[in-house]
């Protein structure tokens, strides 16, 4: 499939989330409970806290053949592990080593940072993300 | 049975804490959220405490013949000396109320066991010292409710079986109240203040980069605070203690001295009864939930190339850099402290060299999660 055909029904969203942020119990189906319920195209895995988030997770999801990336942790100030999703958001914002790679779409990756209340604006957030990532798909290919 | 109940109660309370949190963001930002200096505020009311105990401690006189003139001297005469009293007065009760919503956030955010117990235990002793220092500094006034503190004290103390007696002379020598007790408040008052910056130290240990200061804003809103109650409820004395009058009432400051109306109510030992369990039920409470399996990160010798990464990013300072000579052209190497990691994967993002695995969470697995969630996601799944 190339990059021009992707639109709202079939771009591929990763969602790498910490643990304790959005309650996702009862959210995930699909085989391996990768499959964000009531979002199309969307996958989440899970790690211990966003501070776990290592610039290759991005990378490999990008490889893989996700079109959006979003790095989730909670909401910044409060992480149950101090300062691990301070740390992620600083690696995204490309301020803290280890870096991510030139070559990942920036524009294509996000950072949501949401406490476990939060489910469906969480979910909400992840349909704009959609939405965001079609369009940048599109100035990319005018650009190319 | 216990664990599971003091989990429930954790769980819920963690939910109305996560809705509150959220709706102080909406309105002050999380940069501005008081709720996330839960801990730096009561120091900033020690910072006050200590500020205006010195300026007090300046006119201050510590005999029993003009400890309440000095103090009556510093409220009228000196200027603004009501203004550093009133302040005294309420920064503490200030530091008590910010310590308990801090102890009670991280009781029910759960940041309180395991890699944590060192701060509750000193978070504890922190406590009673507050309360100590809190009732001697209500003696250091010498009114009638001074008065009734170290007599109901003195008894109270030598109600304990064995070390009472010795302990009650502590205050009160061969059953006189003399300047002696006026020194041993002072020297209770004072020295466990300092004392409270040694507590503190180890209240921090194993926290790197504690937040311990409030921003610029929060701290003008709770200085603030104070100053309007001071101005508002001035802090004043009761009439002198004289001894040949029992005072039968007093003002009682509910944050430090609500033992007494406690023991006034159920008698020295039963009151006792009622505080030792509680203080051993609040101190053993981290161990009533049971812990999950630990396993601690670990470090692969081979891949680690030692450029501290890890070790600088360790929230609990359990990863320190080693020398090592095992022939590796690298100079360091990170080793992990077993009991103090969290197996919260910090060390795991910030390593580049794939050296550094949680066995609980490897990271080869999360990438094959990933790599499988965006394959397999090309067939349609049953909802
Ligand atoms: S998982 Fe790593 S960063 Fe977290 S406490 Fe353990 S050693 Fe430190
Ligand atoms: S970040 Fe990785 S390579 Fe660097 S010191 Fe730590 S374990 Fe070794």
């Amino acid at each position: 499939m190339s990059e021009t055909e992707k639109n709202i029904d079939n771009v591929k969203v990763m969602v790498i989330a910490c643990a304790r942020s959005v309650n996702l119990e009862g959210e995930l189906s699909g085989l391996h409970g990768r499959n964000l319920s009531g979002v199309d195209n969307a996958y989440v895995v899970q790690v211990p806290c966003s501070g776990m988030i290592q610039p290759r997770m991005i990378e490999s999801a990008f490889n893989s053949g996700a079109d959006g990336v979003i790095a989730m942790g909670c909401q910044i100030g409060d992480c149950h592990f101090r300062e691990g999703n301070k740390f992620c958001r600083e690696r995204l914002l490309g301020v803290r080593p280890p870096m991510i790679k030139k070559t990942v779409p920036k524009n294509r990756l996000k950072g949501l940072w949401m406490s476990e209340v939060q489910v469906n604006d969480f979910k909400n957030r992840v349909e704009n993300f959609k939405k965001e990532v079609v369009e940048e798909l599109k100035l990319e290919v005018k650009k190319a | 049975m216990i664990s599971v109940v003091l989990t429930k109660i954790v769980r819920e309370g963690q939910k109305v804490l996560l809705r509150i949190e959220d709706i102080l963001n909406k309105i002050l930002g999380s940069e501005q959220n008081v709720l996330y200096y839960h801990g730096a505020i009561p120091n900033f009311f020690m910072w006050m405490l200590f500020l205006s105990g010195l300026l007090l401690f300046a006119y201050y006189t510590c005999t029993l013949e003009a400890a309440y003139q000095s103090v009556e001297y510093i409220t009228q005469k000196i200027p603004f000396g009501d203004m550093i009293r009133g302040i005294h007065r309420y920064a503490a009760d200030a530091m008590m109320l910010a310590v308990w919503l801090h102890a009670l956030r991280v009781y029910l955010t759960d940041r309180y066991r395991e890699y944590r117990i060192i701060a509750w235990y000193s978070g504890v002793a922190l406590t009673v010292m507050m309360l100590i220092i809190g009732i001697s500094g209500y003696i250091l006034v010498w009114d009638e409710r001074s008065y009734i503190i170290v007599k109901m004290m003195s008894e109270f103390l030598g109600a304990l079986p064995f070390v009472g007696e010795t302990l009650s002379h502590a205050f009160i020598n061969d059953n006189v109240i003399s300047n002696y007790t006026m020194s041993m408040s002072f020297f209770l008052h004072a020295g466990i203040s300092l004392s409270l910056l040694v507590m503190l130290w180890i209240h921090y240990m194993r926290i790197s980069r504690p937040l311990v200061n409030v921003t610029w804003a929060i701290g003008c809103l709770l200085a603030g605070i104070v100053l309007v109650v001071s101005a508002l409820f001035p802090a004043t004395s009761g009439p002198e203690a004289n001894f040949t009058v029992e005072p039968t009432y007093f003002d009682i400051d509910w944050f430090y001295l609500w033992i007494f109306p406690v023991m006034k109510a159920v008698g020295y030992p039963l009151t006792w009864l009622i505080v030792l369990p509680a203080l051993v039920v609040v101190t053993i409470l981290p161990s009533l939930i049971k812990s999950k399996d630990h396993e601690a990160a670990n470090v692969n010798a081979n891949k680690c190339v030692g450029c501290k990464l890890c070790s600088v990013d360790c929230p609990y300072e359990a990863i320190y850099m080693a020398p090592r000579n095992d022939g590796s052209k690298f100079k360091e190497i990170a080793i992990v402290i077993d009991e103090r990691c969290a197996e919260c994967g910090l060390c795991v993002g910030a390593c580049n060299f794939d050296a550094i695995e949680l066995p609980f969470n490897l990271s080869p697995v999360v990438m094959d999660d990933i790599r499988m969630a965006l394959e397999e996601g090309a067939e349609p799944v049953a909802a």
